[in-house]
C-alpha cells in the first residue's frame, strides 16, 4: 500500500514542473509565432515579471502551508526591500562603496525585509504560542500582519513620502538572440528567482529544518510531541519569508527602476493570485502561478492595452477556490488541508 | 454643526452600517474580505438608478440593497464550500472581481467614474445607521443570534445540537450583503460621484478590522470599532499617514492583548446593570 | 405488534483509509433501558458515537431510531428524529451562558421563522427561558443563569452539558463519559439525575469507563474490543465474560489465571 502511494507522489512531484515548462515553452513557442519579435519581447519580460510573482507567491504559499497563515506582510516585506535601498542610496550613505552601492544597498534592503518579518513573527506567533496554544488555529495572526502591513506602508509613507523614486542602476547590457533583446539584468533576475526558490526547494526536502518544517505543517501538536521545537522552528519560516519577498522586492527595483511605498500592492495580490492558481501550499504550484500569471499579465497588455487581466485571473481565483483548491496542476500541498 | 463635523459624522454613519455587514457574517464565524465588492455593487446600482434609470431615490435604495442581498444569498453557497483562509482568498477574490469589472465597464463610467446627480441629506445616513444599529442588537437577541454564536464558538457541536448551519451562514451573507450594500447606496448618493478604485482591497481590510477589533460577539462590536477608527482620529485631528500609524499599532497591540475585541461578552455581563445589583445576592457567583 | 427498539444497529460498519475502526455491529437498545457501551481504549466507542450521531458517514449497515432508518440523515435531522448526544470533552459554547447554552438545546423545538425570530434574550419570561431555568433547577444546578460558562467548574459544566442534550426532548440519550472527571458525589449525583429522567421513559446509551457508575446506571452492557461486538447482555454478567476478560486483561493473563482456577 505505501509503495504505490510514494510512487504516486513520485509521480505528481515530477508532473508539476514539466507541466510549468511545458506552458511557458508552449506560450513562448505561440507568441513568436504568431507575433513575431514584439510578442517574443513581451514574452520575455512576461516571464521576468512572471519570476518575481512567483518569488513572492512561495513566500505566501510556504506561511499557508506550514503555519496555516495567509500572511499580509509580504507585500510590504517587497516594498521595504526597494524603500530601505533608495533610502540609503539618494540619502548618500553608501558612497564609500563606490559602483557597487546599489548592490550594497538592495542587500541591506533585503536583510530590513528579514529583519521586518521576525519582528511580525514576534508579535504573531510567538506571543500567540504561550498565550493561546496552537497559533494555527486562530485568525489572530492574520489580523495582525493585517496590522503590519498599514504599520509598515505608513512609516514608510511618513518617513519618504508617497512619491514614486528613481532607483538607478548604473549598469546595463542587452543581449541579442535570434533578434530578439533580452536585458542582462532581466536575465540574471530569473536565474536568481529560479535559485531562490530551488535553494528553498532542497532545503524543504533534504534537510533536517525542513523535515521538522513539514512535520509542522502536517500537525504542530504531533510536530512537539515528535521532539520538533516548534518555538525555534517557526521563525524561520518568517526569515524564509523575509529572505522570498526581499529578493523579489530586489529584482523588481532593479529591472523596472522605480520604488514606491506602493509597490508591493500590485505585485502582492498578484502573487495571491499566482499562488492560488498553481495550488494553496504547493512550491510548485506557486512557480507555474507565477509565470503564467506574469505572462498573461504582459501578454493582455500586448493584445486588449490596460491590465485587463487582473478581473479575468481573479475571476479564475475565485472559481478555483472553490471548486478545486488543489490549484490548476492538481500538486500535493507542502501542509494539510487543515481549514 | 460645521460642514466638517457632519462630513465626520456621514463617513461614521456609513462605514457603521458597512461593520455591521460585515459583523454579521463574522458574529456566526465567517470572515468576509471583500466588503468592498458587496459595498461598490451596492453604490453602482444605486447610482445608477437613481442617476441614469430615473427611479425615485428611496426606490433606489432599496433596489440597491435588494440587489445586494441576491448577490451576498448566491455568493455564498460558493463561499461556503470554503473555510478558514479559504474563505479569506474567496472573498478577497470576489472584491477583486467586482472591482476590476467596474473599472472596465463603461456603462458606469469605467476608471473616470460615475457621477450621481440626486442627493440624500446627513439625517437620512443617521437614521439608516439608528435603524441598522437596533436592527443588529435584535438580530442578536434571537434564537437566529443565538444559532450564529453557537457556530462561532463550536460550528461541529451546532450541528449536534440540531443547528442548521449551512442555512443560519446563508442568512448570514445574505442579511451582511444588503446592508453592506445599504451603506454602498448611502455612500454614492450623500457623495455624489463614485469610482472603482475607492473600493479597492485596503477598504475591505479597513472595514473587516474595524469588526474584528471591535468584537464579534456581541453587537457592541462594531459599535465600539467604528467610532474608535473613524471618529477619534477625526475628534483629536490626527491626520494622514500617523493615524493609520497609530491604527497599525493598536490592531497589534490588541491582538497581542485582547484578540477577542474591545467589546466581549464577559465585558457586557459584568457591565450589566442586573449583574452589577444582583452581586450579593443569594446566588452571587 | 412488537414494540420497535429505541436504537438497532444492523452490521454498522465504518473503515477509515482502508481501515475497519468498526465491523459489522449488531445489538439494539429497548425503549427505556438504560445500557452502557465499553471497551478498552481504541475499541471504537466514541466513532460508534459519532455514526449513530450522525458526525461520520456509515460505510454498510443500517442504524434504526425507533425503527426507523435515519443512517442517510443528516445530524440536525437525527436530532429531530428523537436523537441527542454529549461529548467526551465539554462542547459547550464559551462564549454563552449557562441559560443560552441549555436554550441552543431546544433549537430543534423552536426553529419555525416565529421562534427564530423573536427577541429571546430580552423576553426574560418566555416559556423557552423559563424551561431552561426548570431544567437547570431539576438537576441541581445552581448558578447565576446569565453567568458566562467558560468560568464554572468541570462537574458543574459536565452537568450543563448533560441538561442541554435533554432539551430537544429525546427518546434516545447518549452520554460519552459523562461521570468522567467527576469526584465521587458528583458521579452519584449524576447517577440519580439519570435514573430519574430514565423513569420518564428516556432511553440511555452511555460510554463510560468508570464501572461502579456503569453497575449503578446500567442494567444491560455492550461491550466493543478493536472495533467488534464481543458481548451483548446483562451488567453483572461482565467479569465473568473470557472474551472480554481477554479484550481488558491480554490473552495470556486470561489463560494463566484461568489454569490458576483449575489447579
Amino acid at each position: 500500500m505505501s509503495d504505490s502511494t510514494d510512487i504516486a507522489v513520485a509521480r505528481m512531484r515530477l508532473r508539476a514542473p514539466v507541466i510549468a515548462v511545458v506552458v511557458t515553452l508552449v506560450m513562448i513557442a505561440l507568441g513568436i509565432a504568431l507575433g513575431g519579435k514584439v510578442i517574443a519581447h513581451q514574452v520575455v519580460s512576461g516571464l521576468l515579471l512572471g519570476s518575481i510573482y512567483m518569488t513572492v507567491a512561495v513566500a505566501f504559499t510556504l506561511t499557508i502551508g506550514v503555519l496555516n497563515f495567509l500572511n499580509f506582510t509580504i507585500p510590504t516585506l517587497f516594498m521595504l526591500t526597494g524603500m530601505a535601498a533608495w533610502g540609503l542610496l539618494s540619502g548618500g550613505y553608501l558612497t564609500l562603496a563606490g559602483r557597487g552601492a546599489w548592490l550594497v544597498a538592495l542587500a541591506v534592503g533585503v536583510v530590513a525585509a528579514v529583519a521586518a518579518s521576525l519582528l511580525v513573527e514576534r508579535f504573531t506567533f510567538r506571543y500567540l504560542k504561550m498565550k493561546h496554544g496552537d497559533a494555527t488555529e486562530h485568525a489572530i495572526p492574520l489580523v495582525s500582519s493585517l496590522g503590519f502591513l498599514i504599520i509598515f506602508e505608513n512609516l514608510v509613507l511618513i518617513a519618504m513620502g508617497s512619491d514614486s523614486q528613481r532607483f538607478a542602476v548604473p549598469f546595463r547590457a542587452d543581449l541579442h538572440v535570434a533578434g530578439i533583446v533580452v536585458g542582462v539584468p532581466q536575465l540574471v533576475s530569473c536565474a536568481m528567482a529560479v535559485a531562490v526558490v530551488a535553494a528553498l526547494s532542497f532545503v524543504l526536502k533534504r534537510t533536517k529544518i525542513g523535515r521538522a518544517l513539514r512535520t509542522i505543517a502536517e500537525n504542530p501538536d504531533t510536530a512537539s510531541l515528535l521532539g520538533v521545537d516548534v518555538g525555534r522552528v517557526v521563525p524561520v519560516v518568517f526569515i524564509l519569508t523575509g529572505l522570498l519577498s526581499g529578493v523579489a522586492g530586489a529584482l523588481f527595483t532593479v529591472n523596472y527602476g522605480d520604488v514606491s511605498p506602493f509597490m508591493g500592492d500590485n505585485v502582492g495580490t498578484k502573487a495571491i493570485a499566482a499562488m492560488v492558481l498553481g495550488g494553496v501550499g504547493s512550491i510548485w504550484g506557486a512557480i507555474a502561478g507565477g509565470l503564467v500569471v506574469g505572462l498573461a499579465e504582459t501578454l493582455s497588455i500586448q493584445f486588449f492595452g490596460g491590465d485587463s487581466v487582473a478581473m479575468t485571473v481573479w475571476g479564475l481565483v475565485l472559481v478555483i477556490i472553490v471548486l478545486r483548491p488543489k490549484g490548476l496542476f492538481g500538486v500535493a500541498a507542502i501542509g494539510k488541508g487543515k481549514m | 454643526m460645521s460642514g466638517y463635523l457632519a462630513g465626520v459624522l456621514a463617513i461614521f454613519c456609513i462605514n457603521l452600517i458597512f461593520a455591521y455587514g460585515i459583523f454579521v457574517t463574522a458574529a456566526a464565524g465567517q470572515i468576509n474580505l471583500g466588503g468592498a465588492g458587496f459595498q461598490a455593487i451596492g453604490a453602482y446600482a444605486a447610482g445608477w438608478l437613481a442617476g441614469q434609470a430615473g427611479l425615485p431615490i428611496a426606490a433606489s435604495i432599496m433596489t440597491a440593497a435588494l440587489i445586494t442581498a441576491l448577490v451576498g444569498l448566491l455568493i455564498s453557497f460558493p463561499a461556503l464550500r470554503t473555510r478558514g483562509v479559504y474563505m479569506v482568498l474567496a472573498t478577497f477574490a470576489f472584491g477583486e472581481v467586482v472591482a476590476g469589472f467596474l473599472l472596465h465597464t463603461d456603462v458606469f463610467g469605467g476608471a473616470m467614474g460615475m457621477v450621481v446627480p440626486l442627493h440624500v441629506d446627513l439625517w437620512v445616513l443617521v437614521l439608516a445607521a439608528t435603524f441598522v444599529t437596533l436592527l443588529m442588537f435584535f438580530l442578536m437577541a434571537t434564537r437566529l443570534g443565538l444559532a450564529m454564536r453557537a457556530i462561532n464558538d463550536d460550528e461541529d457541536a451546532s450541528v449536534v445540537m440540531g443547528v442548521n448551519v449551512r442555512a443560519v451562514q446563508v442568512a448570514a451573507f445574505t442579511i451582511g450583503g444588503a446592508l453592506t450594500g445599504l451603506s454602498g447606496a448611502l455612500y454614492a448618493l450623500n457623495f455624489g460621484f463614485v469610482e472603482a478604485q475607492y473600493f479597492n482591497a485596503l477598504l475591505s481590510i479597513y472595514v473587516l478590522l474595524y469588526v474584528l477589533i471591535g468584537g464579534t460577539q456581541t453587537a457592541w462590536g462594531p459599535l465600539a470599532g467604528t467610532v474608535f477608527f473613524t471618529m477619534l482620529p477625526e475628534l483629536f485631528r490626527v491626520g494622514g499617514s500617523a493615524r493609520y500609524l497609530i491604527f497599525g499599532i493598536v490592531i497589534v497591540l490588541m491582538m497581542a492583548l485582547r484578540p477577542e475585541g474591545i467589546v466581549t461578552r464577559a465585558l457586557i455581563s459584568r457591565l450589566s446593570p442586573r449583574r452589577l445589583f444582583a452581586t450579593g445576592g443569594a446566588r452571587g457567583n | 405488534m412488537a414494540i420497535e427498539p429505541a436504537l438497532t444497529l444492523e452490521g454498522v460498519t465504518k473503515r477509515f483509509g482502508g481501515l475497519a475502526v468498526t465491523q459489522d455491529i449488531r445489538f439494539e437498545v429497548p425503549v427505556g433501558a438504560r445500557t452502557a457501551l465499553i471497551g478498552p481504549n481504541g475499541a471504537g466507542k466514541t466513532t460508534l458515537f459519532n455514526l449513530i450521531s450522525g458526525v461520520y458517514k456509515i460505510d454498510g449497515g443500517r442504524i434504526l431510531l425507533d425503527g426507523r432508518p435515519i443512517q442517510a440523515l443528516p445530524p440536525r435531522k437525527r436530532v429531530r428524529a428523537g436523537l441527542s448526544r454529549s461529548f467526551q470533552n465539554i462542547r459547550l459554547m464559551p462564549h454563552l451562558s449557562v441559560v443560552e447554552n441549555i436554550m441552543l438545546g431546544q433549537h430543534t423545538l423552536a426553529s419555525d421563522i416565529g421562534s427564530l425570530l423573536s427577541p429571546l434574550a430580552w423576553q426574560r419570561r418566555s416559556k423557552w427561558r423559563t424551561q431552561a431555568e426548570d431544567s437547570m433547577r431539576r438537576a441541581g444546578i445552581d448558578v447565576d443563569p446569565d453567568a458566562p460558562v467558560s468560568g464554572l467548574p468541570y462537574g458543574l459544566r459536565k452537568k450543563i452539558e448533560v441538561v442541554r442534550a435533554l432539551m430537544s426532548r429525546p427518546r434516545l440519550l447518549m452520554l460519552d463519559e459523562p461521570a468522567a472527571g467527576l469526584n465521587p458525589r458528583e458521579t452519584a449525583e449524576l447517577s440519580a439525575f439519570l435514573k430519574s429522567v430514565a423513569w420518564e421513559g428516556l432511553t440511555l446509551l452511555v460510554v463510560e469507563h468508570d464501572m461502579s457508575f456503569v453497575h449503578d446506571l446500567c442494567d444491560r452492557t455492550v461491550v466493543l474490543n478493536f472495533g467488534r461486538l464481543i458481548y451483548d447482555g446483562p451488567t453483572h454478567g461482565v467479569q465473568d465474560d473470557s472474551q472480554v476478560r481477554e479484550a481488558y486483561l491480554g490473552s495470556r493473563r486470561v489463560a494463566a489465571q484461568g489454569a490458576g482456577h483449575v489447579a
